[in-house]
């Protein structure tokens, strides 16, 4: 008698899981760049959280963590990943001390990031200038908008056609390396391109 | 001279009226899509701009990608709605956040600077739960 019990208790778990599957879920993937992060899903039922890649739960909290069978992945959400658009694209410029000339290095990058621009679909452009921090730092503000500006200036003058363009500068508070007040450093002298 | 005082007035139109600055574009569509601001629907098109509060919808077997200007990159399926209820990007400032409220349908999530850099201020509602986003790729599926 015990046997046809387990049976029918498995599938009605079975069962279970399967009606959890159709219903409202969340599958964690793999990052673009290959590494995993993590979710936290909090519902009426309790809180899961998933750090595995292709696992998957309820949005309700009620069950852990469990893997999603590619199938399922491709029955509910393979539209939506085919309509991922292409994903941003960062550039960093450096240029020479105190004035708003490009390094040799980063003015030979110049091409790479029209032409990566020109194959986007409606291209969203931010230009962020920055400085060390040598000098005053009003100073540095209107240098290193006068850096962002320099290469608005050039990527138009490319003919590059921008949907939207925002130029920006960051003076000398945003350090990419870490550096105590007036230290001249050419990783900081910087003009960060984002293309979405 | 011109240039830069151009550049001023686009500097104060932003600070004067930073809920009308787009907070992201829609890039690719396939079938019926809109974008609903401020009560007015318009039809998805490669460029169409969406505000904070916006409402991005797929019809029946459309399609609808969109990318935010923290490099969030979201994408629905068919029979979507998704609400874009705040979204803060002033890094210099530290002042991130980004929720999102998905009634129904089906997305893609690749998580930006925000999720980066405030993990704990990003986050997608459902009907019935809420999902925190720590700088990851997720699907979500939410079912009426």
């Amino acid at each position: 008698m015990r046997k046809p019990w387990s049976v029918l208790l498995f599938l009605a778990g079975v069962t279970l899981l399967a009606g959890c599957g159709s219903k409202s879920y969340v599958v964690l993937l793999e990052n673009p760049d290959g590494s995993t992060g993590a979710v936290v899903v909090k519902g009426a039922k309790g809180e899961q959280v998933i750090d595995q890649a292709r696992q998957g739960a309820a949005v309700d909290g009620s069950a852990k963590p469990a893997a999603v069978a590619e199938a399922d992945i491709q029955r509910d959400f393979s539209s939506a990943m085919a309509a991922r658009p292409l994903l941003p694209e960062r550039f960093l410029l450096y240029f020479e001390s105190g004035g708003a000339q490009l390094t040799a290095e980063s003015n030979a990058l110049l091409p790479k990031v029209i032409e990566n621009a020109a194959k986007r679909p409606a291209v969203d452009v931010s230009i962020i200038g920055h400085t060390d921090t040598q000098g005053r730092a009003d100073q540095n503000e209107a240098l290193a908008l006068k850096r962002a500006q320099a290469i608005a200036e050039l990527i138009k003058k490319k003919g590059l056609k921008v949907h939207a363009l925002s130029v920006e500068s960051h003076g000398e508070r945003n350090l990419l390396i870490k550096t105590a007040d007036e230290t001249s450093e050419p990783r900081n002298r910087r003009v960060e391109i984002s293309l979405r | 001279m011109r240039r830069s005082a151009i550049f001023a007035t686009l500097l104060c139109a932003t600070l004067v009226r930073a809920d009308a600055v787009p907070i992201g574009y829609v890039k690719n569509v396939t079938g019926n899509a809109s974008v609903v601001t401020a009560g007015q629907s318009l039809k998805a098109e490669v460029g169409s701009p969406v505000h904070v509060g916006s409402v991005l919808k797929t019809g029946p077997g459309a399609s609808l990608g969109v990318t935010f200007k923290d490099e969030t990159v979201m994408s629905f399926g068919p029979n979507t709605e998704l609400t874009v209820d705040q979204y803060l990007y002033e890094p210099s400032q530290g002042k991130l956040r980004m929720n999102s409220k998905l009634a129904k349908g089906s997305m893609n999530y690749v998580s930006g600077v925000i999720a980066k850099l405030q993990p704990d201020a990003v986050s997608v509602a459902t009907p019935t739960g809420v999902i925190g986003v720590r700088g990851t790729q997720f699907l979500l599926k939410v079912e009426e």
